[in-house]
């Protein structure tokens, strides 16, 4: 059995009249990092968004750990799974996103401690344990008591990330993690992923920063237009590339 | 030669000013003459207050503290506390029926908000009053049969409180429903999609993401709608529900001393509309986690400069 962890099959998706998706086959397997790259507009992040079913594909299915997210087998048949039931199955699959999305009332322990408190009912202490052992992991073990907006964008992002694995899910979904930053604080939150890679965390990393793809990916997906131009190992694709799509972004953002 | 550069070697060095120097700052005739004005009226207003003998300041200290009027105060608080909790109760319900996908629980919402809102709140007061007269009993049983479980009589049911307390309570449903609506809608849309993506189910979204927040937004609005709520509690006198107007109307009657007791309703108002303004500000700095009092800001007015919810 070497079925990957996280598999998308011909995805589609289209909103109004806008093909975002046309086709879009992914596969992850457990421990690997692969990078999705391309121009604005290719369809990076909704491919990302369909994967935990944040927008439902109009065609096609993802499947994580084989089982089908957001339906279950009846027979030959899929029936839609209810919300609670999606939801046990999003909580696999972390999230993180460019806008941080913390949770604005709440302080940084909080936020990292509220989806393991009301999903799982983890008793306060455990919990805020966990939490501070997360937080010190992301370097923000001053913040705790801290509000979002007292923090900068590389904080927020890093207690984002904190947040996400609170769920201990199976794989990390990142949507363009860095793009909000200053340039400064880029660094931090790379830094932090970069770790994550080495523990061995299933990511797909959907991203602007070329160099850290580089680095960390075990593989790199090129879209653009609604579909994957080309994918492979980093070599492959930013040094050995001659389709003509894939030449003339790197040529742009390099 | 032209030079571009300005030589100096001819001109005295410029004066510096330093700190023994005089400043003349600007005079502002206009300011105290209108302060002159202001003080005048103010001093005028004060005299008719306090010298005019039909105020009859004496009887307004009798009536103050009397066990009627005292009565009549706690009827009052009772009315707006009740209406104001239920209309918000309702209130949140109606939100978030509009804001529904369902387009049947929407358009519920939305005529609800257009009826309740568009009625005066004394017109539903009297009609609520007079409900027995169109549904005389309240029954519970199985419908469309003779079957009945409990029957009430709409007339013991329905007193001049209970009417009272429906025709404000809808009206701020339907107010505050509009004032929540918007307060969710400000709650940033990624909040909801990063709870969702952590495996949080809507409901408790809702409750435990997108409520506190809303509600943090609409505090100010809500509190404002709190003192209206205490002013339109004293139309229910049309009803002789003995609130603090109507008792005062009580007094009057038999007493004749309509202004003074006016007076004791008018300063009561004002002591209970002070307390919710002081309240509604404390819990506005609690939210804002700032201390009571900031001094330094507050130089005038008890109201500090807006702060942008986070």
């Amino acid at each position: 059995m070497n079925w990957p962890l996280l598999k998308a099959d011909n995805i589609h998706k289209q909103f109004g009249s806008n093909l975002v998706l046309r086709g879009v086959d992914l596969e992850v397997r457990a421990g690997e990092v692969q990078c999705v790259i391309g121009p604005s507009g290719s369809g990076k992040s909704t491919l990302l968004r369909c994967l935990n079913l944040l927008e439902r594909p109009d065609e096609g299915y993802v499947y994580l750990d084989g089982e089908p997210v957001g339906y279950s087998w009846f027979g030959d048949d899929l029936r839609e799974m209810k919300p609670v039931a999606l939801a046990r199955q999003r909580e696999r699959m972390g999230m993180v996103f460019q806008s941080f999305n913390l949770f604005g009332h709440l302080t940084v322990l909080e936020n990292v401690t509220l989806a393991p408190r009301l999903i799982n009912g983890t008793k306060d202490a455990v919990a805020n344990e966990e939490a501070r052992e997360l937080l010190r992991a992301v370097g923000l073990t001053d913040k705790a008591e801290h509000k979002p907006a007292q923090l900068s964008g590389g904080q927020q992002q890093r207690v984002a990330i904190a947040r996400a694995l609170a769920m201990r899910p199976e794989v990390m979904l990142f949507d363009e993690p860095t793009s909000a930053l200053d340039p400064e604080l880029v660094g931090e939150v790379l830094d932090v992923m970069r770790k994550l890679a080495d523990d061995g965390m299933t990511m797909v990393i959907v991203t602007h920063e070329m160099t850290f793809a580089q680095e960390v990916a075990d593989k790199v997906v090129f879209m653009d237009g609604g579909v994957i131009v080309e994918s492979g190992t980093p070599n492959e694709v930013f040094k050995e590339s001659i389709h003509p799509r894939t030449t003339s972004f790197l040529a742009r953002v390099l | 030669m032209m030079s571009l550069t300005t030589t100096t070697h001819d001109r005295p060095d410029p004066k510096l000013a330093d700190t023994h120097t005089r400043v003349h700052h600007l005079k502002h005739p206009s300011w105290w003459i209108g302060g002159a004005v202001v003080i005048l009226l103010i001093a005028a207003f004060l005299n008719l207050l306090f010298t005019n003998e039909n105020m009859k300041w004496d009887v307004v200290g009798d009536y103050l503290f009397d066990p009627e009027i005292i009565h009549g105060l706690g009827v009052t608080i009772q009315l707006t506390v009740l209406a104001m909790v239920i209309g918000l109760t309702l209130g949140v319900i109606l939100a978030i029926m509009r804001l529904s996908r369902n387009p049947l629980f929407a358009a519920v919402s939305w005529i609800w908000i257009w009826f309740f809102r568009g009625v005066p709140p004394l017109v539903q007061m009297i009609f609520w009053f007079n409900l027995a007269t169109l549904i005389p009993q309240v029954k519970l049983g199985v419908p469309f049969t003779e079957l009945n479980l409990a029957v009430w009589d709409m007339n013991t049911l329905m007193t001049s409180f209970s009417a009272a307390i429906l025709g404000l309570a809808l009206t701020e449903s339907a107010y505050a429903a509009e004032m929540i609506r918007a307060g969710i809608m400000a709650v940033p849309q990624g909040q909801v999609e990063a709870a969702s993506a952590l495996g949080i189910p809507s409901a408790k979204v809702m409750m435990k993401i997108v409520l506190p927040q809303a509600l943090r937004i609409v505090i100010p609005p809500i509190g404002n709608d709190l003192i209206s709520m205490l002013k339109f509690t004293s139309l229910v006198s049309v009803l002789a529900t003995p609130d603090l107007l109507y008792s005062a109307q009580m007094i009057y009657s038999r007493t004749y001393q309509t202004i003074p007791l006016l007076l004791v309703a008018t300063l009561w108002y004002l002591v209970l509309t002070t307390i919710f303004t002081l309240a509604q500000q404390m819990v506005e700095r609690k939210i804002h986690n700032q201390p009571l009092l900031n001094v330094d800001r507050l130089k005038f007015l008890p109201i500090g400069p807006r702060k942008v919810v986070s």
